[in-house]
């Protein structure tokens, strides 16, 4: 019995043995090679790397052009390989030799990684809007007239992380996956004001005029290069390199090109302290701290999943009776309702939903909006399935109803639809089960649900591979019971078949 | 009670009744014989609506249909006076055999539910299955559901009652409970139109033979004298 319990969980742990670091490449392999590869997120955005505005399909920013520079000190070809910020480290050994994208020089990295010596130093901006009631960063020590203030941060970045520490100031801090995200959600009342590192917002400013900087820039914080920690010839190499660019002037030169504050970067970066590396807390430590919140996050994921289905379900049969019954001028738009929902990414709908209707005056919160999101979504697919089994049930039934003196909506209610809905339940409990598991996408719209939850953690704490197996098992924990109630309505619907 | 007058009615392969009329009287039993293909389904379905026509007129328990489509609220009216019993029964499977009979009167006809109950329970022990009240209709043999489709139609306590091959799709010894209720029902005076295409049966039951070949009336008159 518990072997064939375990059974289902071999390809997780398959997966999870395969996702541990493989072997990574040694600096004699980078030359051999011929090409450097370095990660970074072009999403991330201006200064640091973006798409080159008159050419699209080119990449510019500081950082391509240091990446470069370090390319040519190593005597090779510098490679971009893309990725999402926040899970960028993640690439090393695998992808990409290093990490060159506005990573901040943290405890917790130079604990998991190799940090170069720092190329950058940037400072901490708050921005709110110009009309706002916020004109001070103490203002944040006390409610807003709106309650706590609601700041925006980049996930992961070193904004999220002082933020979340300043435990006296009366703010919500929601993180997002992209820079300008919270920008344009303070320019659309959903938040209060952003914070990030201050090269960044400088590089924005005119796009974003009705936003201002508020006090002086604080907290300040250096860049650095990731590089895996089994390759130390690669990682001397770098700072190596490093070390001649600054030197000769050649940063400084880059960096006046880039308008980024040539000659106080340079001495910052010369006089850079050492950051000592965080120590690594025993797993017993960790549950204690991790648990709790993984399983918060999990109640988040099921909130999301059981309020979110029985709505797609009601929709969805709505709109099935309307394309087989309702007045004909109806439905070609239900049919175009179902195909552009089923059509297009549930991620562009979540954005759709919590970044276009702002402008529009329609601010939802995160959760509300991702309830919409999946509902509609999921709608879409309930609606086709609803309407196979509506068209499932014999025409006789249909018939018959009518014959008693029923009207076509009685014979619907009574008849009908009792019977097309215990046709589809299989289907109908799949579909539960797909939902579920995509909650996970509305991580994009800043729901912190078990996914979220489960890469925030794995990135601070170092342990990738434990709370790998952790999610995993909360992910079936609450699947599983699912997965048994699909097979009990089959085998329900086939004994009355 | 039913007037039919020039029906005629035509598929895309073809005319499917020309020029149809005939009368049922009140406490009438017709059986509507001929082949197969003759058109006497398609003609019984026009009678309570199911099938359009594209001529002639039909009267039937004190409602009027004309050529093309009709209101709703028409056909709701007359389905509650016409009762149709069909040769595949078409019982509602997500019901028990109670729920089945007893929907219409709650449903359409407004009875509270104690009174359709056990106007309900009524017409099962009527049709001899009182005990199978509980029962899905899975459960039961073929002439069973069929009797219960048949009380099912009667809840309603329509004024004429249509059968369609209410037989065909039984062996003869099933055949032969739902006809013992079907002759039970004419000697009650229930007025009734029956396609079958059993001759014993029809001569039994019924007082007047209507047959109809390839869309038309080719005889008619007692059972009596046309099945002798």
């Amino acid at each position: 019995m518990t072997a064939r319990l375990l059974l289902p969980l071999a390809p997780v742990i398959v997966f999870v043995l395969a996702a541990a670091p493989a072997a990574t490449a040694e600096l004699d392999e980078v030359v051999a090679r011929g090409e450097f590869i370095w990660a970074a997120d072009q999403e991330g955005g201006g200064p640091h790397v973006f798409p080159d505005p008159e050419r699209p399909e080119r990449l510019t920013g500081f950082e391509v052009e240091l990446a470069a520079l370090i390319a040519a000190e190593l005597g090779v070809k510098p490679r971009f390989q893309q990725g999402q910020w926040d899970r960028l480290p993640l690439l090393l050994g695998r992808a990409a030799d290093c990490v060159i994208n506005g990573i901040e020089l943290l405890p917790e990295r130079r604990r998991d990684y190799h940090c170069s010596r720092p190329y950058f130093a940037y400072s901490l901006q708050l921005l709110a809007r110009r009309d706002g009631p916020l004109d001070a960063f103490e203002k944040l020590a006390a409610p807003g007239p709106g309650g706590r203030w609601r700041v925006g941060v980049l996930t992961g970045s070193a904004a999220e992380i002082f933020m979340r520490s300043q435990a006296d100031l009366e703010v919500d801090v929601i993180g997002y996956d992209g820079t300008i995200d919270s920008l344009e959600q303070v320019t659309s009342h959903v938040l209060d004001a952003a914070v990030m590192d201050d090269c960044i917002f400088n590089f924005y400013a005119d796009r974003f005029a009705a936003l201002r900087v508020v006090g002086r820039p604080f907290a300040g914080g250096l860049y650095t290069i990731l590089t895996p920690r089994d390759t130390p010839r690669l990682s001397a190499a770098i700072d190596d390199a490093l070390g001649r660019i600054i030197a000769d002037g050649r940063l400084k030169s880059l960096y006046d090109r880039w308008d980024l504050a040539g000659r106080q970067q340079i001495l910052a970066l010369r006089d850079a302290a050492e950051i000592p590396p965080a120590g690594r807390r025993s797993l017993r430590q960790l549950a204690g701290e991790v648990l709790p919140l993984l399983l918060k996050s999990a109640g988040m994921t099921l909130l999301l999943s059981i309020s979110a289905f029985p709505l797609a379900i009601l929709i969805g049969l709505a709109i099935a009776i309307g394309r087989l019954h309702g007045p004909p001028i109806l439905r070609p738009l239900l049919a175009g309702y179902v195909e552009v929902l089923r059509g297009t990414p549930l991620m562009l709908q979540l954005y759709a939903i919590f970044f276009l209707l702002p402008k529009v005056g329609l601010a939802l919160p995160a959760i509300v909006a991702a309830l919409a999101g999946l509902a509609l979504n999921y709608s879409a697919y309930e609606a086709e399935i609803y309407r196979a089994g509506l068209k499932a049930v014999p025409p006789g039934q249909f018939e018959a109803a009518l014959s008693l003196g029923m009207t076509k909506w009685q014979a619907l209610r009574h008849v009908i639809v009792p019977q097309a809905v215990r046709l589809v339940m299989p289907p109908v409990t799949n579909d539960f089960i797909a939902l579920f598991k995509d909650t996970s996408v509305c991580s994009v719209i800043t729901v912190v649900e078990l996914t979220k939850r489960y890469s925030v953690l794995a990135l601070s704490t170092g342990r990738i591979v434990e709370l790998a197996i952790v999610t995993a098992l909360l992910y079936l924990a609450m699947s599983w019971p699912l997965a048994l109630l699909s097979r009990w309505f089959e085998g329900q619907s086939e004994k009355h078949s | 009670m039913i007037a039919i007058e020039e029906l005629s009615k035509s598929w895309a392969a073809g005319p499917v009744l020309r020029d149809v009329s005939l009368v049922v009287k009140e406490g009438d039993v017709t059986a509507l014989v001929g082949p197969s293909g003759g058109g006497k389904s398609t003609l019984l379905r026009c009678l309570n609506g199911l099938e359009l026509f594209d001529a002639g007129t039909i009267s039937i328990a004190g409602h009027r249909l004309a050529e093309g489509g009709h209101p709703p609220a028409l056909l709701e009216r007359l389905r509650r006076d016409v009762g149709l019993v069909f040769q595949q029964f078409n019982l509602f499977p997500n019901m028990s055999v109670l729920e089945n009979v007893a929907l219409a009167p709650r449903s359409v006809a407004r009875l509270p539910a104690e009174e359709a109950r056990s106007r309900a329970l009524a017409l099962l022990e009527r049709v001899g299955l009182g005990s199978f009240a509980a029962a899905r209709p899975v459960t039961l043999s073929g002439g069973q559901q069929q009797r219960v489709a048949i009380a099912r139609a009667l809840a309603m306590q329509p004024r004429v009652m249509l059968f369609d091959e209410p037989t065909s799709a039984l062996d003869p010894a099933m055949s032969a409970e739902v006809l013992d209720v079907i002759g039970d029902l004419a000697r009650g005076g229930q007025t009734m139109l029956i396609v079958t295409h059993d001759h014993g049966f029809a001569r039994r039951a019924a007082n007047r033979v209507v047959e109809l070949v390839a869309g038309r009336v080719v005889r008619q008159g007692s059972a009596a004298d046309l099945l002798e």
